[in-house]
């Protein structure tokens, strides 16, 4: 049995990568991992020409399948609402209506949709930021100290990783409405902060990465303990961080329970909530249909954008050991 | 830190835990607004908030912000009650905010009353206006000796139609449900339907049991009576299932969906039984100009000559800061000419509220429709007292029940009858209204 | 000495302190109010509560009424059909391009990889706002390119409907999961691929013995998760709801709750819908993981 078998086999599922990953960076197959970052690794045991072909039909097919609807976006944004119904949906209507429609998306209910799209980059940069933070901190206290009631608090944070968030939300919305933040920025802000999943990924992170012994002579030098934590472990946590804010960002964008619970205030809306209440005027004032299908082009092209570019961020983030 | 510190301040944290989950129990809407003394009218400036779904709705508050300075009415959109706006104002009435005044339909209000969501009106003085409005609405908005909300809108039901479509097959508008059915399935011959029947939706259905004489539920002194199964409702039910299986209606989508649309523009659909307020959205069926007309809806022999379908009230939130002021812009809107005017130019309202009142729109004949002055001609006679049933309540379920209803209708498309489903629903009803803690009987028991 | 050792006791609590204290309010206190008003019940006298209304211990009364609410319980069945058909389909395509596109037969991988994680970045809602109108008939190119061949699909069925949902959610995290499946196959060693090479393994040999069993890990985490995220549909099933009648208010087990507590107003019986759901998704949580960790011990 091969050494990296064994590791995978033997230790937890996440653990496995950690070691995995981090044996990696620690040396062994160093050079296979420069020429893996180079040239890709010498994988070519099976290479053909024919395959090549069959793989590549095969990739641009399922290419098709996630890009039709994106395509399709764009198209309807350059339409009139009578052109949506009344044109073929994958090509252009002879109007072309696009800065229209766009205009109106972002001028609509004075500029409602800029305030959404602010809305949803407060709660989610913001909050994965914050949430990022604490997630770091207490993963690196379960890690690296040891103190009385570490496994209690570890066992309820991992219950809290389990259970689903939307079970929560209807009694905190009552317990915030007792305490007058519903329909408030903070209903949404406050639970967004935390992040188990976070916490149990870098104190993974921080288990495997950060050396005691490092501490130790920091704390030989007479720093105080935070001092430690923020230029030390947040330093070398870096990777898991760029992770966890990636993966609460992504999270809290996507949020769509939690908000529709909390906001009745249009104004506090995130795009998400925003778009479907125009979407929802639509059987009322047909008009709605341009601005939902403008609303929607606007809203995933920064989406689109960022994904692309970083992308390769989880794939550095999670081979260097934190897998999802 | 000594240990005995650190589990005192555990102690601190569950103690404040145990505070918090205890006193955050308190189910919401189980105290009334309306055993509170009344608020008095405000002397200075005052803003309301009023939360309506109707279109154009804002122009109407801007009409009336511009009639006086003290008051300023701000209109806030919010999706169609069932779409998701009763959601909307039942979180807001829990968190213990809202708006002032919320458009709520006529047969939701009594679910409002449950929640104790809104506000006795008899307290501030609306007895004097009650003969401003059409009494069937002022009954449908009084309860237990209180008025909760002003009627806003209705919908008197007529049938729109198109008549080159029925001339295809040379069909005289039918005047019975009988004969509705037999121009049906002559049109049936020709590829054509004759209406839609939304199985998603059991309000077309409650109003035609409306029609044929039906009342379901009853408010009597000791609880309420519910009857959903009397010879009127099965009998109607049995005529849908009918009518279902004949393939003259179809159940593939209600009236003003997209695919509704696209088939009213080609002529695949002959008409629709709707209310008056259907005529706005059929202006928007591409083409449509000069090929609809409007008659009287169709009747059942027994029963009256309408119905209503639909039809909503402004009613006054109990978490308004000024009800007094709040109950003024409602009747301003509903019962003077400017305001019901406004109501019906910028929002399509279904039919006026005011007793007195039409509208001078709707004074002329349509030019969109033919020519025809339909509302003279079919809605004026339908709100009349005796085209309406006097004795249809709501109940406090309306919204659940609905759902009941058309959850029992999903099973037509999979070989069940709307009979059973109305069976059944009347069942499970009464199992919801108990387990609101509620005295229901059947009738008759 | 014992000042920095007493800092030292002291600082886990202070790194934990922000995030327990927020975990607490946000977490452990709802679930602790849900428990407290799953267990109560309300009475009303008179028509409408006017004659008084009484808050009071209800046993398992809501309970039983949840588990014996066909819909509720219908909606978790549906849940466990999606689940037992989207899980591992989702799981069999994210693995697959994935060894596609890290095989050395693929060409421009990069290119492949950004279209495939192009829509994690599109928020749920919003993709099913899009599909919503690729499945509307009349609004919808993909029903007019089938009726040009004689077929006339109809996405929002009551058969189809759920499957129309696998699709969005099947569209929305196949490449980010087929990303973690990658990443895990980067971190195979070479050594394997040039042992396998100089036995003149074929591809599908090389995928089966090294690459699948190294990739399971991930994909263990991956369908815990996706499992977790079944039992949490509700925005796709919401924003549908407007076109597609086959679904009713209490469609999925998240619905049913938000209908319970803000249309019905039934606050007491969506916490013990809340409760129960929660305890569903814990329980097969933990079970798949001890099924699995002890398959791989």
């Amino acid at each position: 049995m091969s050494p990296s078998r064994t590791t995978a086999e033997h230790a937890t599922t996440t653990e496995s990568i950690v070691t995995a990953g981090s044996s990696r960076r620690r040396g062994e197959g160093r050079a296979a991992a420069r020429r893996s970052q180079t040239t890709g690794p010498d994988r070519s045991a099976g290479r053909s020409r024919a395959s090549t072909i069959v793989v590549t039909g095969l990739l641009v097919v399922v290419a098709l399948y996630f890009l039709v609807p994106v395509y399709w976006v764009v198209v309807a944004a350059t339409k009139t609402t009578g052109d949506l119904f009344g044109t073929f949906g994958f090509w252009f209507a002879p109007t072309f209506a696009l800065w229209d429609n766009l205009g109106q998306v972002l001028t609509y209910g004075d500029g409602v949709f800029v305030r959404w799209l602010g809305n949803s980059v407060l709660y989610a940069g913001v909050g994965a930021l914050l949430a990022t933070y604490f997630a770091a901190a207490g993963g690196y206290a379960l890690a690296k100290y040891e103190f009385r009631g570490r496994n209690a608090v570890f066992g309820a944070i991992l219950g809290g990783v389990l259970v689903p968030g939307t079970a929560t939300a209807l009694p905190l919305f009552l317990l915030f409405s007792q305490m007058g933040l519903a329909n408030t920025y903070w209903s949404v802000l406050l639970p967004s902060l935390v992040s188990p999943f976070g916490l149990f990924l870098c104190r993974i992170y921080a288990q495997a990465t950060v050396d005691t012994s490092l501490m130790e002579a920091a704390r030989l030098d007479g720093a105080g303990e935070l001092r430690i934590f923020h230029t030390l472990g947040l330093r070398i946590l870096t990777p898991a961080l760029v992770t966890v804010f990636l993966f609460q960002l992504v999270g809290i964008w996507n949020n769509y329970f939690l908000p529709l619970v909390m906001l009745s205030d249009v104004d506090k809306f995130p795009v998400t909530l925003g778009l479907n209440n125009w979407l929802s005027q639509t059987d009322r004032l047909p008009e709605f249909y341009q601005l939902t299908t403008g609303g929607v082009l606007l809203s995933i092209i920064p989406l689109v954008i960022a994904m692309v570019v970083l992308q390769r961020f989880w794939r550095g983030g999670l081979t260097e050991g934190s897998v999802k | 830190m000594s240990p005995l510190s650190r589990r005192q301040l555990l102690g601190l944290g569950l103690g404040a835990s145990a505070a918090a989950v205890l006193a955050g129990c308190a189910t919401p809407g189980t105290t009334s607004v309306n055993t509170l003394p009344t608020v008095p009218p405000a002397s200075g400036k005052v803003r309301l908030e009023y939360w309506a779904w109707l279109k154009g709705i804002d122009r109407v508050t801007e009409l009336y912000n511009r009639t006086q300075d003290r008051v300023h009415v701000e209109a806030v959109f919010i999706p169609g009650g069932n779409a998701g706006g009763y959601q909307k104002l039942y979180s807001a009435l829990a968190a213990g905010a809202g708006p002032d005044i919320a458009q709520v339909e006529l047969r939701s209000l009594p679910e409002f009353l449950l929640a104790n969501g809104v506000v006795d009106l008899s307290r501030y003085g609306v007895d004097q206006y009650e003969e401003l409005y059409d009494p069937t609405l002022w009954n449908q908005v009084s309860y237990t000796g209180g008025v909760y909300a002003i009627p806003q809108d209705s919908g008197p039901m007529g049938m729109f139609y198109q008549p080159a479509v029925l001339d295809q097959v040379g069909a005289a508008v039918p005047a019975t449900w009988e004969e509705w059915a037999e121009v049906g399935a002559e049109l049936k011959g020709a590829g054509v339907l004759m209406d839609s029947f939304p199985l998603a939706d059991a309000s077309p259905f409650a109003a035609y049991a409306t029609q044929a004489g039906a009342s379901w539920f009853t408010a009597e002194d000791d609880g309420w009576v519910i009857d959903m199964t009397d010879d009127a409702t099965l009998g109607v039910a049995a005529f849908f299932d009918r009518a279902i299986d004949d393939g003259i209606v179809t159940t593939a989508y209600g009236a003003y969906t997209p695919a509704w649309f696209s088939a009213a523009a080609d002529g695949r659909i002959a008409s629709v039984a709707t209310g008056s307020w259907g005529d706005a959205l059929i202006e928007g069926v591409s083409g449509a100009a000069g090929r609809w007309r409007v008659a009287p809806l169709p009747t059942w022999g027994t029963g009256y000559a309408s119905s209503f379908l639909g039809g909503s009230t402004a009613a006054v939130l109990a978490n308004s800061e000024h009800p007094a002021e709040a109950l003024d812009f409602a009747v301003w809107m509903t019962t003077t000419e400017e305001g019901v005017n406004a109501l019906i130019e910028f929002c399509g309202i279904g039919w006026s509220p005011a007793r007195d009142v039409v509208g001078t729109l709707r004074e002329q004949p349509s030019a969109f429709f033919s020519g025809q002055n339909y509302a003279q001609e079919v809605f004026v006679p339908a709100v009349q007292e005796s085209s309406q049933n006097q004795d249809w309540s709501w109940w406090p379920v309306t919204q659940q029940s609905f759902n009941i209803l058309s959850d029992g209708f999903r099973g037509k498309a999979s070989g069940g009858t709307l009979v059973d489903a109305v069976v059944q629903a009347e069942k499970d009803i009464v199992a919801v209204m108990r387990n609101k803690g509620l005295s229901i009987r059947k009738a008759g028991a | 000495m014992s000042a920095s050792s007493g800092a030292t006791r002291r600082a886990p609590w202070v790194l934990l302190a922000p995030f327990l204290a927020l975990f607490l309010l946000t977490f452990l206190v709802p679930i602790g109010m849900a428990l407290v008003s799953s267990f109560t019940k309300v009475t009303r006298g008179g028509l409408f509560g006017e004659a008084g209304v009484v808050a009071e211990f209800a046993g398992l009364d809501n309970y039983a009424q949840v588990v014996g609410d066909p819909n509720f319980v219908a909606s978790i069945g549906r849940m466990f059909l999606f689940g037992i058909v989207q899980v591992p389909v989702m799981l069999i395509l994210c693995t697959v391009l994935a060894l596609l596109l890290e095989s050395a037969s693929a060409k421009w991988p990069g290119a492949f990889r950004a279209a495939y994680f192009l829509p994690y970045g599109v928020p749920g809602v919003i993709a099913t706002i899009l599909w919503s109108f690729l499945y509307v008939p009349g609004l919808s190119p993909l029903i007019d390119v089938a009726e040009v061949v004689g077929a006339s699909p109809d996405f929002l069925g009551a058969d189809t409907v759920l499957w129309s949902i696998a699709n969005i959610v099947t569209w929305s995290y196949t490449g980010y999961n087929m990303l973690i499946v990658i990443a895990q196959l980067k971190s195979i060693p070479v050594e394997l691929y040039e042992a396998a090479k100089v036995d003149g393994a074929s591809p599908l040999r090389v995928a089966t013995s090294i690459q699948l069993p190294l990739i399971r890990p991930a994909l263990l985490l991956t369908a815990v998760f996706s499992i977790i995220g079944t039992l949490q549909l509700f925005a796709e099933a919401q924003v549908l709801q407007r076109v597609a009648p086959a679904i009713d208010s209490q469609y999925t087990p998240n619905l049913s709750a938000y209908t319970t507590a803000f249309a019905y107003n039934d606050y007491n019986v969506a916490a013990a819908q809340s409760v129960l759901i929660a305890l569903v998704a814990f329980t097969l949580s933990i079970v798949f993981l001890t099924v699995t960790n002890r398959k791989s011990a």
